[in-house]
């Protein structure tokens, strides 16, 4: 039987606002999400401040959680799972469980959307080089962004960093741990973290060691010059090979290949730059729903620049980083294009039939 | 502390600091210095760089990095191997690395620094004939002993320095001892002008008998033209 709604999965930037834009040209959602809330990553992980204007992640996130819910159009089931799926374009059957009911409701779609999004590489999945799980002082960008959330950037011993030293690209960009592709954020919120470090700890030295700095458009002047020029960010081209404990210090080894002279000195707090790949709910949703996978496990799209949410089943699309790594930008811009092409495939299929 | 092993442990850090405030409080520092992409156009661009292992480059980083330890390494030694002719100024984020170290260079010479009166050892001839003069480097400077780093040529140009100015046709340049001759007016002005912006006490710093000489030329003639030095 054929359905005029469509099914969003995943409560994040990208669902929310292709959630918003449906229910704006009158086409009811469905509105699955995993966790307790929505807000997806930026919620759950605390981001500080979203790049570009630093404004803060929870209010303006909150804005788009806030249209979403108070729409009648959009039906949105918090805590719930997509466990089965069945049927096919204009005709979905889709069933969703709660968390920890095994008893499944089953709602019928005209189209799905898959925003499943990403989940921050585990820097102690594969390799210990840095020692995310023996020092505390090492962290992760994420951790960075809940210190910052709670406006407390201090050592784990409460002391104040005197140096703090960003590593660009881990678990990004690396044939040995198999994750080949640029996570295309994590420089743009390594240098936005540093701002705001140096904002709030005006006598602590802040070093960035990287690849290559990858700040696109207007990051370009809105952050990494800024980083540089007004807060004195210190970049290094050169990464850091290994962390080691010196004392109540970490000592870090590495680099710094423009000046062509190794790094071997102290820093107080290590944040590494994990990088981006599939979360579990895109791992599971891809196959609940049989759309094909690229060999990182991202959803496959047929062009990524010229049909970037179209899936290999039809009536499936995807947007945001459920199809890789993408920033808020990309994420935006494909959840519209997501939205018109779920509704232009109900009219298609469904309305004209 | 910066990045690296300190080439000047004996100098405190408080000092090496010190001078680096004295650089930023250089009015024309922050139009010199923004930030540092590390592209290397600079360096491409750099006649020195071709010559000497010298990089406006890396004293750009250093800069903008703040690196203090570094900039006195610099400041001591890689900063009189730039020749100032701003070729770096094609930066795309408009720095300005020679202008940096022209500023690095008047701290280095302001403060007295051992490194910078050596590496001006060898331009005292040259600083004498300019500010006694008025005149640029002259002819019969082209000697080996003034100029080793010219090559060999400077011998052979020097051994027949007569002939070579002959062959020039302009009547006026057929002097060796002087490029050109600048009236007593002239000389005297020049002369308040580096009484009054310091020169002489920057002069003074590098080589206290340069500056003996070079007073005793200049204050006869000011007095002699009714000026109190």
């Amino acid at each position: 039987m054929a359905a005029e709604s469509v099914l969003i999965v995943g409560g994040g930037p990208a669902g929310l606002e292709a959630a918003r834009l449906l229910a704006d040209i009158g086409t009811p959602v469905t509105l699955v999400e995993k966790r307790a809330e929505l807000g997806g990553m930026p919620i759950a992980e605390r981001y500080a401040a979203l790049t570009h204007g630093f404004r803060d992640a929870e209010s303006m996130i909150n804005n788009m959680v806030g249209a979403v819910s108070a729409s009648p159009l959009v039906d949105v089931r918090l805590g719930a799972s997509v466990v089965e799926a069945e049927g096919e374009a204009g005709a979905f059957r889709v069933t969703v469980a709660k968390e920890g009911n095994g008893a499944g409701e089953v709602v019928e779609a005209g189209a799905v959307i898959l925003a499943t999004g990403f989940q921050h590489f585990d820097p102690g999945r594969e390799t210990q080089t840095y020692g995310y799980y023996e020092y505390p002082d090492v962290i992760t960008l994420s951790d960075a962004e809940g210190m910052l959330k709670d406006d407390v950037f201090l050592k784990a011993n409460g002391d104040k960093p005197e140096r703090v030293a960003f590593i660009q690209c881990v678990g990004s960009r690396d044939r040995q741990i198999g994750n080949e592709y640029c996570s295309k954020v994590c420089c743009g919120i390594s240098s936005k973290l540093a701002i705001e470090v140096r904002e709030r700890l005006p006598d602590t030295k802040c070093f960035i060691f990287y690849i290559d700095m990858r700040m696109y458009g207007f990051w370009e002047n809105e952050i990494y010059w800024p980083a540089q020029e007004k807060h004195h960010v210190q970049y290094v081209k050169g990464i850091v090979t290994e962390v080691i404990k010196k004392g109540e210090r970490l000592l870090i080894r590495g680099e710094d290949t423009t000046m062509g002279r190794p790094v071997e000195v102290p820093m107080d707090i290590v944040v590494l730059a994990v990088g981006m790949e599939p979360s579990r709910g895109t791992r599971d949703l891809a196959k609940v729903f049989g759309v094909k996978q690229n060999q990182y496990r991202f959803i496959e799209v047929p062009h990524d620049a010229l049909d970037p949410v179209a899936t290999s089943v039809p009536g499936v699309f995807v947007a945001g980083a459920a199809a890789g790594p993408k920033d808020l930008d990309d994420t935006m811009g494909m959840a519209g294009a997501a939205a018109i092409k779920a509704a232009a495939w109900i009219r298609k299929v469904v309305t004209a039939a | 502390m910066g990045l690296f092993a300190d080439k000047y442990p004996d100098v405190s850090y408080e000092e090496k600091l010190r001078l680096w405030d004295e650089v930023k409080a250089d009015a024309r520092f922050p139009d010199y210095l923004y930030g540092c992409y590390e592209c290397g156009i600079c360096v491409s661009a750099c006649p020195s760089a071709r010559f000497y292992d010298f990089s406006p480059r890396k004293i750009a980083q250093a800069a903008a990095r703040e690196d203090i330890e570094l900039i006195y390494e610099q400041m001591n030694d890689d900063v009189w191997n730039c020749s100032q002719c701003f070729s770096c100024n094609r930066c795309p984020r408009q720095n300005s690395p020679g202008g940096v170290i022209t500023v690095l260079r008047e701290v280095a010479v302001n403060n007295g620094l051992k490194s910078a009166a050596q590496a001006l050892e060898g331009y005292s001839r040259i600083v004498y004939k300019i500010m006694g003069t008025g005149t640029q480097v002259s002819p019969d400077m082209l000697q080996p002993d003034a100029f080793p780093d010219w090559g060999p040529q400077v011998k052979q140009v020097s051994d027949e320095l007569d002939l070579w100015r002959r062959a020039l046709p302009p009547e006026t340049l057929h002097t060796t001892k002087a490029s050109w001759q600048v009236d007593e007016r002239t000389l005297i002005e020049l002369y308040l002008i580096w009484y009054n912006t310091g020169v002489m006490d920057m002069i003074a710093n590098v080589d206290e008998g340069l500056n003996l000489i070079l007073s005793d030329v200049m204050e006869e003639m000011l007095e002699e033209a009714g000026y109190e030095i």
